[in-house]
């Protein structure tokens, strides 16, 4: 079995991926029981938080990892990313720090906790 | 309130402006226009804001706004109460092209009194030179309930640019009688607004000023 820390860095990419290029896809990696807090409003279930992330009011972006670690859970893996994100019509890049709890389902795993936040003061 | 490095006036009054509305408003179109202020602003990373010092002459001497500006992350949500704390005044900003923009007025309204208490606030409708306008002059109502300012903008064609200033350095100043003597320099116009156009919705706007304002309107915060 891979590491927790291959999984997780496998998973970002494949995440901060499907968000810039096709964002309706990241419904793929959410279910159900899952939970999203984006800058401290909370969304449950897929459609709800696809919902909050497709009609994020910007078409481009793109999201560039500086750090990121990752640890086992009692049943999953835990993430914590910080990065920039880059946003169309923007001349400055934001920090971001966003946080993934995965757990196992099927053969892969799916996103049960999702915090982002922007770090600004 | 300046940012650490910017040039502060010690001779001449000056005041944090907290500038605020949907994203894709035009408020950085806006701020962008006034020529000084774009080569002395200065961004800072951690707070994601960028300020530009406009200066302005009064018949009263020089006053300086600091125009606090967004780095985009209202797009994601609401803003850090740093972003209002200081505020001295404001401009809520939406777009005579997007129903929605105007809608969340109110949350902008909100947000900025929750941190800012009593501060003068004006309202501007940005982009009618756009031809095809969502919002019409006679469904702006919001001001009416709350007393500010409605000033329909084109930052595009720089129409109404120093409407918004004068109304708030009037406020500031408590001189109903202070007048810009000098135009700042502005970047010349992208695009021109129809005079025709223009005339239609400055009637429209003097009519729906007549009209009394009922509870049935898209104003869904009840304050």
């Amino acid at each position: 079995m891979a590491a927790p820390a291959d999984i997780a860095k496998a998973f970002t990419a494949h995440f901060y991926q499907t968000f810039d290029a096709n964002r309706p896809a990241l419904a793929n990696l959410y279910q159900e029981g899952s939970m999203l807090t984006f800058e401290g409003t909370q969304f449950g279930g897929t459609a709800a938080i696809m919902e909050k992330l497709a009609n994020l009011p910007f078409n481009q972006c793109l999201h560039t990892i500086v750090t990121q670690d990752a640890q086992p859970t009692h049943a999953g893996i835990l993430v914590f990313v910080s990065g920039e994100i880059r946003i169309e019509g923007e001349e400055h890049m934001m920090k971001f720090s966003e946080v993934f709890h995965l757990m196992p389902a099927n053969g892969s795993y799916y996103i049960l906790n999702d915090m982002f936040r922007l770090n600004l003061s | 309130m300046a940012l650490p490095g910017m040039n502060i006036p010690t001779e001449f009054p000056h005041f944090k402006l907290v500038l605020v509305g949907d994203g894709g408003t035009g408020k950085t179109t806006f701020v962008k226009r006034h020529l000084t202020g774009e080569f002395e602003k200065k961004y800072e990373p951690t707070m994601g804001v960028e300020v530009h010092p406009l200066d302005f002459t009064t018949n009263f001497g020089p006053l300086r706004f600091f125009c606090w500006d967004t780095a985009g992350q209202e797009k994601f949500g609401g803003l850090r109460d740093g972003y209002y704390i200081h505020g001295k005044c404001a401009i809520i900003m939406f777009d005579v092209t997007s129903r929605l923009t105007y809608k969340n007025v109110p949350y902008w309204h909100r947000d900025l009194c929750r941190v800012c208490e009593a501060i003068p606030i004006v309202l501007c409708g940005n982009k009618i030179d756009v031809k095809n306008r969502q919002v019409k002059p006679k469904q702006v109502v919001f001001h009416r309930k709350k007393n500010l300012p409605y000033y329909e903008i084109s930052a595009k064609s720089n129409y109404n640019f120093e409407k918004p200033f004068l109304y708030l350095a009037r406020a500031l100043a408590g001189k109903r009688e202070l007048t810009f003597v000098e135009a700042p320099a502005l970047a010349p116009p992208e695009v021109t607004i129809d005079a025709a156009d223009q005339a239609r919705s400055e009637a429209e706007l003097e009519q729906a000023k007549m009209v009394p304002i009922g509870d049935d309107d898209d104003d869904e915060l009840n304050m």
